[in-house]
């Protein structure tokens, strides 16, 4: 339990130096502060917009005084006004939010559980072809960039066989009157290429984690007494070895999750998923920095929170660990 | 062995087992009775181990070992024999655990490590005797207390890592009698542990045998051990049986050579007097000749 | 594999060492494959343009959206009429020398921090390391977007940028190497002779940890190329030379008509980071054979 405290303060005091890591670059980018926030703001309205930045930021307050400012208003929620948007960037992120983190859980749940089968598999027939495709597999998996394999998907399924739709979240021209579940069914087969194309850098690398992890497992002395209990095939797999062999995943899981957020920006620009990595390229096409730092910010929050919980997911599971230490 | 007329609990007869072109069982043939403790002994690498988990049916689980020839004759609980290599994977389920079961030499990695002991012993009797949660979890507490675990109620609730390697293996023991078996392997079941508690659990194994009627197939390669506890005695050899018969009878007139040699290598109190390291005794000279 | 006579100097011993390093890499055929692979990119980068030197940027005169069978031997053309394949052959040289130096700042700031905490250990270790968890949890291509923004999309900024956030990995590898070699028998030797520990981190602990280095500078390479493919492909590249990822994202729009313009350069990506990976993983089996498979 105080490991755990610990760790959620831990968590804490990093979320506030990215914060302040944030400030810092926004300060030390050349140029005027507000030209590199009002960026891409031209004409009229220029200068109200700069007047009203250069207000809400303090700009005649020395850099300490600034910077407390900045932190307070970042933890209130207050990520600043967005001259494209025309207000405030929290109110462009907050819906932005929830297709970003749908997209990114299924593309994880995709890549843990169908890679963990297929390791497990290959686990119990170590010296099969199937078991040495594997390492080909991750290795090409690894290899293909996020973008063009979700451009291959979108030519190979959404168009040439079209399958499936390539672009957003819902279809425009579902009707307004459409209940839930058609809507949620809807957005599931949206959902589908995108999921593939984020999961699939780390499908391959779960498998050929999890079949080392299982290979090892599964050689270990308490299988062994499963069987000898007459347990049959199924649960002594699933009950006792893969709860085992999932706490090396675990900890991978966490350490990943900033590159799965990364890869999400990709994807979501292939496919005009409206979430935060879609809103980041088109903040990065008009130069809307606020909006770019509110994101870099609640992303790297949550990666912390993701590390968090994984952190706790693996004491749940290893009581080594959850009762070893004090 | 098989002395009398009454029909042996177990009887082992012409088996052969080949790991690829390695042969680990060759032409293996002894009986066990019902209500004694056989020792299976012999140095490592003489295919005791094999023996045993061919008995449990797991020789081939995960190995390239195969079964060439030979019969496994059991007698269950309800009086008919089967030939265990015969058995369906279904049916050996039915029989591992409850009517044969087995305990290991490792009891530091015999236990899984993310599960309690209360439920790994639990897991066992609901498994067999098809008991609810509450009475497996009662039948669990009655067996450690049976095997003497102190402060049972709490160590159900423990993991394996908080207990000693005595306690995890008086779990193991739990474990293997929880279902009242007709047979219990153990697998080199004191050479993990300190002396001391060495000559605890050899103490509560024999009167757990007493109280429940088991045979045990003890399986080691501590003559020390097999004078303590042992009935019968099989010595093996180089996936051979070497010599069988009473434990009285072995010690007192070992007919093969090996077995000598094996006798030979008990230390005895004051052995070493005015000698600075210990003698090497035939069957290393015969083996460095070879 | 025993040689005849055992090493008469230290030098014979450590190319004696190299060589069958060399064997070992030359026998496993997936790093063999990664080489030639290699190989061929490295010739269509750097070979070929010194012989097509047409202006990439010449589109006068030429079709646009040219299927893939026209326009000879540079395979269609672009919606501005350029050659696909003569854009893609310029392509090369940007990527692989943005992901190499990225590579380079990866492994020497990796290098140092990791070298450094492992060395000297206590409150050092403890600070440099959470200064490395820090850059670990930013999420290392939305950080790159907010650095090119606001500094500008130029080779050196992009370097920059990829280099700040990838180092950690290698900083923790060194670092356990460090401490590894930290209580072996050389190093106590040398501090017992008196050895400064810069000497002793320079001269003793490097060697040794060098291997590790290669092997990671070789992935890190790989990783840093589909780094700088996803950020071009964005829009953050130079849009004077044109890297892959870069050409990818300018021919996304118009792709249901020009696939060949987004699957090529694509393609040099996904065989240029394949060829690192098999080539960095044949080192690895090179040096530490029990690794192997796994």
């Amino acid at each position: 339990m105080k490991a755990i405290a610990v760790k959620i303060f831990e968590s804490f005091l990093l979320i506030l130096a990215v914060i302040v890591f944030n400030f810092v670059l926004i300060y030390l980018a050349p140029g005027d502060v507000v030209d590199a926030l009002s960026g891409g703001a031209f004409g009229d309205g220029r200068e109200e917009i700069n007047q009203l930045i250069r207000e809400q930021m303090g700009l005649d307050q020395p850099f300490h005084v600034q910077l407390i400012t900045y932190i307070g208003n970042v933890l209130t929620g207050d990520f600043g006004f967005s001259p494209i948007g025309n207000r405030p960037v929290i109110e462009m992120i907050a819906p932005r939010i929830f297709p970003t983190l749908l997209l990114a859980l299924c593309a994880l749940a995709f890549a843990v559980i169908i890679g963990v089968t297929i390791g497990s598999i290959a686990a119990r027939r170590p010296t099969s072809f199937f078991s040495g495709g594997l390492t080909v597999f991750a290795l090409i998996g690894f290899a293909m960039p996020v973008f063009w394999t979700g451009i291959l998907l979108v030519l190979v399924f959404g168009v040439w066989l079209d399958w499936l739709p390539v672009s957003g979240m819902n279809n425009l021209r579902l009707s307004s009157s459409a209940g839930f579940v058609e809507r949620a069914l809807d957005t599931a087969r949206h959902l589908v290429l995108p999921t593939i194309s984020l999961g699939v850098i780390f499908l391959a690398s779960y498998a050929r984690l999890s079949r080392a992890s299982m290979l090892e497992v599964l050689q270990s002395d308490y299988i062994r007494t499963a069987r000898a209990k007459g347990l049959s095939e199924g649960p002594v797999m699933i009950k006792h070895a893969l709860r085992n062999a999932v706490i090396p995943i675990i900890t991978v899981l966490g350490m990943e999750f900033g590159v799965l957020l990364s890869g999400a920006i990709l994807v979501e620009t292939v496919f005009n998923w409206p979430g935060l990595g879609r809103l980041a390229f088109e903040a990065v096409l008009t130069r809307d920095t606020n909006v770019l730092l509110a994101i870099l910010t609640m992303v790297s929050a949550t990666v912390i929170l993701a590390n968090l919980v994984t952190d706790i997911a693996y004491r749940l599971v290893d009581p080594r660990i959850r009762i070893g230490d004090v | 062995m098989g002395i009398g007329s009454t029909q042996p609990l177990l009887s082992i007869r012409n088996l052969t087992v080949r790991f690829g072109t390695f042969t680990a069982l060759d032409n293996l043939s002894f009986n066990l009775d019902s209500g004694k403790t056989t020792a299976v002994v012999g140095e490592s690498g003489s295919g005791k181990s094999v023996t045993a988990l061919s008995v449990m049916g797991l020789v081939t689980l995960g190995t390239r070992a195969e079964i060439d020839a030979g019969e496994i004759l059991f007698e269950r609980k309800d009086g008919s024999t089967i030939d265990l290599l015969q058995c369906t994977e279904r049916e050996m389920r039915s029989i591992r655990g409850n009517e044969i079961s087995m305990i290991f030499q490792e009891p530091l990695t015999s236990l899984n490590p993310v599960y309690t002991t209360g439920d790994q012993v639990m897991e066992s009797i609901q498994l067999h005797q098809g008991l609810t949660r509450r009475s497996a979890k009662d039948k669990a507490l009655e067996m450690f207390e049976m095997v003497r675990i102190p402060r049972a109620e709490k160590v159900l609730t423990d993991y394996p890592h908080q207990l000693s390697g005595g306690m995890r293996q008086r779990v193991m023991i739990a474990m293997a009698l929880s279902c009242d078996p007709k047979l219990l392997i153990a697998d080199e079941p004191t050479t993990a542990l300190d002396v001391t508690i060495q000559a605890q659990m050899l103490g509560l194994m024999k009167e757990l045998q007493d109280q429940t009627g088991a045979s045990v197939m003890l399986i080691t390669h501590d003559m020390g051990v097999v004078a303590e506890v042992a009935d019968d005695i099989v010595v093996m050899r180089r996936s051979k049986v070497v010599e069988t018969g009473n434990v009285y009878d072995i010690f007192e007139k070992p007919e093969a050579n090996y077995t000598r040699a094996l006798l030979a290598s008990i230390p005895r109190l004051g052995s070493m007097t005015g000698k600075s390291e210990p003698e090497l005794f035939d069957l290393v000279l015969e083996a460095n000749e070879r | 594999m025993a040689t005849a006579h055992p090493p008469s100097s230290a030098l014979e011993a450590t190319s004696a060492e190299r060589y069958q390093g060399l064997r070992m890499f030359m026998a496993n055929k997936a790093a063999l494959f990664g080489a030639v692979l290699m190989a061929i990119i490295l010739f269509v980068s750097y070979i070929l343009p010194a012989i097509f030197t047409d202006d990439k940027f010449a589109y006068a005169g030429k079709r646009h959206l040219a299927p893939f069978s026209e326009n000879g031997p540079f395979f269609g053309t672009d919606y501005l009429g350029r050659g696909v394949g003569l854009i893609v052959m310029h392509g090369g040289s940007t990527t692989l020398e943005v992901a190499g130096f990225a590579a380079l700042l990866i492994v020497t700031v990796g290098a140092v921090v990791g070298a450094l905490a492992g060395f000297y250990g206590g409150i050092v270790d403890r600070a440099l390391m959470k200064v490395t968890e820090f850059f670990q949890v930013l999420p290392g291509l939305l950080f790159a977007l907010v650095v090119v923004a606001l500094f500008g999309a130029s080779t050196i900024t992009i370097v920059l940028a990829i280099g700040i956030i990838s180092w950690p990995p290698v900083a923790r590898q060194t670092r356990s190497e460090f401490l590894r070699q930290k209580n072996l028998e050389y190093v106590k030797a040398a501090r017992s002779i008196g050895a400064s520990n810069a000497r002793i981190i320079l001269r003793t602990i490097l060697p040794n940890t060098l291997p590790v280095l290669i092997v990671q500078a070789t992935l890190t390479m790989g990783a840093a190329i589909l780094f700088e493919a996803g950020l071009a492909f964005l829009g953050l590249g130079d849009p004077e030379s044109l890297s892959w990822g870069y050409y990818v994202g300018l021919n996304r729009q118009y792709f249901l008509v020009n696939w060949w313009g987004v699957t090529f350069p694509g393609f040099m990506v996904f065989i240029t980071v394949l060829s690192l990976s098999l080539i960095g993983d044949g080192i690895q089996d090179a040096i530490n054979p029990k690794l192997r498979g796994r």
